[in-house]
This record gives C-alpha cells, structure tokens and sequence, in this order.
C-alpha cells in the first residue's frame, strides 16, 4: 500500500474544520515534499516526524514521501496535525495496517522523544470532529481532562507515539480512554460581596448591573476598593448554561488557557487587563492564527478595565464594534477571524489625574474635565450605571458588619430579576433589559405613565439628564423593578435609577 | 392694499386700512423719532397728517423732515413686502399696542414737544424719547404685553467669554423665570441672551434696527429666524430699510421702552449700550450693571455707569439673575429675604413638605462637606438604600447639589435649616 489517509482538524478562531491528511509513498528520490498551503509551523514538523518515528522503533520510510492536507485552499498552521501526518505516513510505508485509521481524528504534537504532547484548541476541535461524525479521537494525555468534556465521542488519550504504533499493530490494548474527572464543582474563587463594608451604592451598582446587564463606570480615586468591588461581580451573576459553558471554554482552550486546569467554565470569567494593553492584546491577534484577546475571554463575563482613562485611545476604540455586536472580527492576510465577545464592561476611573480623593484634589477644573472627557463618547454612550467610589474612612464605625449581605443573597435576587427579563422580553432578540432600545421603552406597551416617569422628566427638564440618559433610566428603572419584584417601576424604582445616572453632566456623555 | 387681505395674522386687526395705510406711508416718509412728525400727527391724527403732507400743507419743519422721501413713498408696496415677508404692521390704534411700554415715551415725548416748541430745536444725536409711529413685527408672541414683565440684556457685540455667560446664564434664569428677554439680535451679549431664553423655551423679543426682512448682522439671520418663531421680531423701519447708525440708536430706546428694567452686561467705555442705558434713565426705568474685572475694557462702561461717570446713571450693580428679578419682578419676587415668597420661604415650606424619611435624609446631610449614601445614612438614621432612592429627589427639588466627592445641602438652602 502506497497511500493512507487520516483526519485532523484546523481551527479559525473557534471555528473548527476537519482536514483530510493524505500521505502517499512512492519509489524515487528519498525527501518529503508537503501540498495544501501548509504553513512553515506545519512544514517544521518533517524534523519531529522523522526524530519521533526512530525513537519509537519505526522507520521513517526511505522513499519519497508526498503529503497533502485537504481542502488545499485553507490555510494550515501550527504543530496541531503532527501525529496525523505521522500516522499517515506509517500507514502508506506499510509499517501500521490502515484498518483503524478511518472514522479517527489525530490531535497532537509530536516530541523529537516520540511523545504526544499537547495543543491549544483541542475543544472546538474534537466538537467539528463530533459533528463531522468522527466516531474516535486520540489526543495527548495533556488534553485528556479537556477533551473529556465533550460528550458522545469515544476520546482515547495516548502518552508516546510508540504505544499508539503498539496498539495499531495490534500488540497492545487501545489507549485509555479520556476520564471525564466528572464536573469538579469550581472552587469557589470569587471574594464574597459580605466582605465589602460600606459601599452601599457601589455594591447596589453591581447588583442593578448584573440583573440587567447594565454596563458600569465605577468613579472614585486609588484605594477606594473599585477592583475589589469589580472582583465580586463575577459572583453576582449567574452560572453559564450548558451552550455559554461551552462556548467560553472553547474560547478559552484556543487561547490555550485549559491545559492545566481543565473543565467546563461554568462561572462567568473576569478579564482585567492592564491599563498599558496593546489592542491585539484586547481585542485578539497576532500573526497568522489570530487568537482570542482580553474581551473575547471575557465573553459571557466581565470585562474590568481599571484606570480606564489611561487606556491607550485606540483601545478603547476597539471596544466600540464588539460591544455594539457581541462578537470581535479580526481581519488578517489569511482571512477574518471571529471570537464571540459579549462581556459586561466595567470601567474604573479617578475623577482627576492627581488621584487623590475629591475633596482633596487640587487639579484645576480644566484638568479634571480634559482627564474624564478622555472616557467620553461613544463608549460612555454604552454605559447605562454611574457610580461614586469613596474610600470608607472608618469601616467599623458604620456598624453594617451585620447586615451585610452575602454574594449568595444578591446573587439570588439577580436571578429572579434575570428570570423576570427574560419572561418579558421572550420572542425578541432582548436577553437582558440593557439591550432594549429606548425608543422601545418609550413606547407602548412599555411606556410609563406620567405618574411614574415624573422625577426623570423634571430632571430632563432641569439639564440634569440628556435625551438619551432619559432612555439609560428607563432600562435602570426596569432593571431596579425586576430586582423589587415590580411587575412595572414604580415611582421609587424611576428615583433610584436617576441616582446612578446624576452627576457632572457635562463631563459625563450626553 | 390687496396684499393686506391674505392669510396670516390678521394685519392690523380691526384697524380702519386707511389708518394702517397712514402709518405705513409715515413710517417710511419719516426718519425714526422725528420731533416735528410725531408732533403733527400727535395733533392731527395719521390721515390728516399724510394727506397734508402729501398735499404740501403741512407745517414746515414737517415738510422739511419728509421732503427726501416724499416722492418715493410707496406704502401699498411696503405692505405686500411685508406681507411676503410674514410681516405685521402693528399702529397705535390696533388692540396689540403695546401702550403699557409705550406710556413712559409718550410722556417723556409730551414734555420734549414742549421744549422743542419753546425753542430747543436740534435733535440729539443719541435719539430722543418719544414713541414709534408704528412697528413691523414679526412672530407669535403677544406684543401688547410686552413691557409688564420683561428685562433688556445688552452689552457689547465684542463680548468677553465672561459677558456672554453671565448674558447666557441671566437670560435663562430670568426666561424660566417667566420674564421677556428684549434685545437687539447683535452678536455677543445680545445674541448670547436671546439664545439662552430660546433654548429654556422663554419669551424672547429681537429689536432690529434695519427692516426685518433684512436680518442685521447678517450672521444671525438664523437667530432671528428661531426668534420669530416662538418669540418677536420688532423694528421701526418698513421692510428694505438699511440699518443705519442713528438707527440703532433711534432702536435703543425701544429696548429701553419695551423692558420692565435694563440690564447692561458688558460696556466698553464708548459703547452702544450707554446709549441704551441713557434711554432707560429718560424713562425712568431702572437700569442695571453688571461688574467685570476691573482689568477687563469691556467692563469700563458698566463701571462707569455704576459710578455715575460723566453724569449717566447711576446703574444698580447686579450680581444674579436673582438680582434681576428683585428689580424686574413681582413685588417680593427673587429677594433674599423678602416677605412675598423669596427662595428661603420656598425651601421652608418644600423642607415642611417632604416626607419623613426624605426629611432625615436631609438632615443627615452636611452643608458644606460632601457625604455619600452610608455616611447620609448613618447620620440621620436612614438605611443607606432609602437615602439613594431619596437623593435624586432633594437634588431635583433644588435641596441638595452633588459633585465627584458626593452630596450636600445646596447653597440656596442653608439658611433655611
């Protein structure tokens, strides 16, 4: 037999699809010669190959050896299709029976030593395998715990190239099968809402905002505790489902952040990356294969950007597409890619650049103004909760150390604020109260009478709220409501809505 | 007169035509404020007085002011014009007469005519105080009441960013207030004042000088169209008049005339707005300043004016709107302390108002530290939530103020606590 064919598959972001790797060996000069836009990462993997295959007792078969990776038009890169060309090649050398080879997807890199070593993206990769109708996938032991998250499809995690050999000449018993570890349930890794001492607003800002998606500007000086509060809301909203799950991990095994601890993300993640990142670094890139950048892994969560002002503008630029659409398309040479990137955004900022508490601070008007306008526009636009954060100066002295209320109370509540929504806005595209348009809110069967809208309308009146921070205190007001148990906001629900948005107008977006 | 006729606002409404007829042929045959006209007609009522005119028997001094235009009057064509123009000519004897705002210039005008028989001849070169023959007008507003409560912001047209906010913040303070803003549609502080009383949804008047269809600076033609709208256009001058020189002086003392008090926000030492300022003290209408730096030119003239430099004022020196409408106001209206109903009574009684726990929340505030919610909250034994579902409320209520370190009284309701 002088041609074999095995599976493997590439990744476009998370998009997986499964290439046919067909290696054929025929009489001439000795070499190995690659077809299919194979990138450089993949052309290396002859040297793997060859090293792998004469420490593992077989031989790297002394003809010339043709491999092609199909559909030849879809550029592959990186290590990840090693052991499906090597098993190939075996296979067309004669060296392995092609018998088991159908019906099987190879995913892993090999070590000059012969082992399988593991790579990035094996989720995504084993679900195209799943639904390209693959009924076996061997991976590396690395990626066992991963893979096994992946239900109806046999997964066998192998250690070295020598015991697959072994086993497809039918010397050995199979590879073991990958053990899902069972859902470990997470440790519980977020700080406790309870620990926080006074804050009332802040921590109410959290609760409103992860009821109804709200995005949130926290404002207040260093050491006030806006990162502890942004830590905990992570907590306040509820568990993914079984598809976000997924859809968060398979984000998350592309960025190759799996490997060591490896189970289905279940809790909302948190992203929060340093004020001095790069736009590739938050948005996604990087030559080639682009990969997945801050927001996209905080997708289904929360994205935290502290000292938001000292952000590089062209960063936050980037966030305008993705939070408009949910999802992040980064274009390069070889083709867009796109990662889903629907975060709740947090945005932390001083009030003035000396940071030093308000009524401390001895920045000239025109300073603090230029400093918090860096923020303005169409990114503010998007944020519908504003917050003061004021250190507490004498946190014992408040006496709430009682009724602190634990991350497991509010958590409750967002749930049933959340169930509210979504019982309302059922048959729209509106998951949260935060993407319902304005308009809509003003609009029947949504409209509020008089009665109720009266304090935003006064304040519309005085200048306090512009046109469209009217509309941000609709949603809030909602949102307050679902959180009171109000089938409609009341009144009380329309005041407290107008807290989170009052404020300097002039410097927050109109 | 077919043009008078058409839809629109009814011109003259009621007036007899050859009466409107007169004034139109007045109006354009005469200058502005022409002591020997106004007399004549005073005397021998509009027909009269154009038929006599027409006719070469009318007194001398009369023919003489008349004798440049005389051939070419044609008010027939004057009163299409307008009509094109959305124009109404209002006269004396039409029920929008502005006859309360009138009445100082009528009695200024009697005791002029009377000098100017006994002897004194010449005209002042500023204007003299006596009343329109008639008014082109332009807009929805009510001109007849116009006068009763209304305030003239003036000033330079090269206004210093001080001027045209204190012209801004005034202007819309006393608009909201319910008080007409008269002024003359210039650049700086005119412009600046009659903005600020559109964009609160006030009563704005625009005095021209020139006719109306041509809108002077041209600049502001879009403030003009924006006034007439919702507010007044005014002018002496028929449609196609030029804006000359003593035009606007002669136009001054309408926005003199038409205001309950005059303000004049920033005056170089030479200026148009002294010329205003002289026209409120004719008629004996308050006249009011406000201070600038003192290294500031464009504040001289109100300086001056405080100071009753070269004899004109003196001007009361106003430092808020409140101010204004103590002097432009009700009785009682905008005083610190007043009796009728000042500021620290309202928030008494808005204090006596509010409801228990919004009455703690109040109390738990400092009046001049900032204070967030659990602060408030301790302090006036209020949960910290009930004090955020209070706050916006005291703030629209115009009780509290807030800032980047949090809330506190407001500084209008200190003393009241």
């Amino acid at each position: 037999m002088a041609l074999a064919t095995t599976l493997g598959v590439t990744l476009t972001g998370v998009q997986g699809q499964t290439v046919e790797i067909q290696a054929d060996v025929a009489a001439g000069v000795p070499g190995l010669s690659f077809t299919g836009l194979a990138d450089t990462s993949v052309v290396e993997s002859r040297d793997r190959m060859r090293a792998a295959m004469g420490n593992s007792g077989v031989e790297w078969p002394n003809r010339k050896v043709t491999l092609a990776l199909l559909p030849a038009d879809v550029r592959k890169i990186g290590s990840r299709f090693d052991l499906a060309m090597a098993v190939a090649v075996l296979a067309a050398a004669e060296e392995i029976p092609a018998a088991e080879l159908t019906d099987t997807v190879w995913l892993a890199e090999l070590g000059l030593d012969g082992r399988l070593r593991p790579i990035r993206g094996v989720l995504p990769a084993i679900v195209t395998a799943r639904r390209a109708g693959a009924r076996r996938v061997v991976v590396a032991q690395g990626n066992a715990a991963e893979a096994a998250l992946i239900p109806d499809v046999e997964v066998r995690a192998a250690g070295t190239l020598r015991e697959l050999v072994a086993w497809l000449r039918n010397q050995d018993d199979p590879p073991p099968l990958a053990r899902s570890t069972g859902e470990v349930p997470e440790p519980e890794r977020y700080a406790d809402l309870a620990d926080v001492a006074g804050q009332t607003a802040a921590k109410r800002a959290l609760e409103v905002a992860a009821a109804g998606g709200h995005h949130l500007y926290l404002v207040g000086p260093p050491g006030a505790g806006k990162t502890m509060l942004a830590e905990r809301l992570p907590g306040l909203l509820p568990p993914l489902d079984d598809d976000a799950a997924l859809e968060v991990t398979a984000v998350h095994s592309v960025a190759g952040r799996l490997l060591d601890r490896a189970r289905l993300i279940r809790r909302p993640p948190l992203q929060a990356p340093h004020h001095t990142a790069t736009v590739p670094a938050l948005v996604g890139g990087g030559t080639n294969l682009a990969r997945p950048g801050a927001i996209s892994l905080a997708h289904q969560g929360i994205l935290f950007l502290d000292e938001a002002a000292e952000f590089r503008p062209a960063a936050l630029e980037a966030l305008r597409q993705p939070l408009e659409s949910g999802v992040v398309v980064l274009h390069r040479g070889g083709g867009a890619v796109s990662y889903p990137a629907r975060f709740l955004l947090v945005l932390a900022a001083n009030p003035c650049p000396c940071g030093s508490r308000a009524r401390d601070c001895t920045c000239a008007p025109q300073a603090r103004r230029r400093y918090q306008q860096r923020l303005s526009g169409p990114l503010l636009d998007r944020v519908d909760v504003r917050v003061q954060v004021e250190p507490v100066p004498h946190a014992d002295l408040l006496g709430d150390a009682v009724q602190r209320e634990s991350t497991a109370t509010v958590a409750e509540r967002v749930r049933q604020a959340r169930a509210a929504a979504t019982a309302r806005w059922a048959g729209t595209s509106w998951r949260v109260n935060a993407d319902v348009p304005g308009a809509k809110l003003r609009a029947a069967p949504w409209a509020l009478p008089h009665r109720v809208l009266a304090p935003a309308q006064a304040s519309l009146e005085q200048g306090r709220l512009s046109a469209r921070g009217f509309d941000r205190v609709l949603r809030l007001a909602w949102t307050v409501a679902d959180l009171a148990g109000h089938t409609v906001p009341e009144p009380v629900d329309v005041v407290e809505a107008l807290y989170f948005r009052t404020g300097q107008v002039e410097t927050w977006a109109a | 007169m077919g043009g008078l006729t058409g839809s629109g606002p009814a011109p003259g409404d009621g007036v007899d035509p050859e009466v409107l007829w007169a004034r139109a042929y007045l109006s354009r045959v005469s200058e502005p404020a022409n002591i020997p006209v106004w007399g004549f007609v005073r005397d021998v009522g509009p027909v009269e007085a154009v038929e006599a005119i027409r006719t070469g028997i009318a007194p001398r001094e009369v023919l003489d002011a008349t004798a440049a235009r005389r051939p070419t009057v044609d008010p027939d064509a004057d009163l299409e014009a307008a009509d094109r123009a959305g124009l109404r000519l209002v006269v004396p004897e039409s029920a929008d007469w502005p006859h309360f705002a009138m009445a100082a210039l009528e009695n200024a005008g009697a005791e002029r005519l009377a000098t100017y028989h006994t002897g004194n001849r010449s005209h002042r070169e500023s204007g003299e105080s006596i009343p329109p023959l008639a008014l082109w007008v332009r807009g929805p507003l009510d001109l007849a009441a116009v006068g009763v409560r209304s305030v003239g912001i003036v000033g330079s047209r090269a206004a210093t960013a001080y001027g045209e906010q204190v012209s801004s913040e005034f202007a819309f303070a006393l608009a909201s207030a319910g008080v007409v803003i008269v002024s003359g549609g210039a650049y700086g502080i005119d412009a600046a004042a009659h903005r600020a009383a559109l964009a609160v949804g006030g009563e704005t008047v625009l005095v021209s000088a020139g006719g109306l269809d041509r809108p002077y600076p041209p600049g502001n033609a879009a403030l003009f169209a924006r006034v007439a709208e919702t507010g007044l256009l005014i002018s002496e001058s028929p449609p196609g008049c030029a804006p000359q020189r003593r035009r606007f002086l002669t136009r001054n003392r309408l926005i003199a005339a038409l205001s309950t008090g005059t303000v004049i926000v920033e005056a170089a030492k030479r200026s148009g707005a002294r010329n205003t300022a002289a026209h409120c003290l004719a008629l004996q209408r308050p006249l009011m300043a406000v201070p600038g730096p003192i290294m500031s030119p464009m504040s001289t003239g109100c300086h001056g004016l405080i100071r009753c430099d070269g004899g004109l004022g003196p001007a009361l020196l106003v430092g808020s709107a409140a101010d204004v409408l103590a002097v432009v106001g009700r009785a009682g209206e905008g005083l610190p302390d007043g009796t009728g109903g000042g500021p620290v009574d309202d928030v008494r009684a808005e204090l006596d108002d509010l409801d228990p726990v919004a009455r703690r929340v109040y109390e738990g505030l400092g009046a001049r530290r900032f204070a967030h919610p659990d602060e408030i909250g301790a302090r006036g034994g209020v949960s910290p939530l009930d004090v955020i579902r209070t706050l916006p409320l005291l703030e629209l209520a115009g009780l509290v103020e807030s800032s980047d370190a949090g809330y506190r009284i407001a500084r209008r309701s200190r003393s009241a606590r």
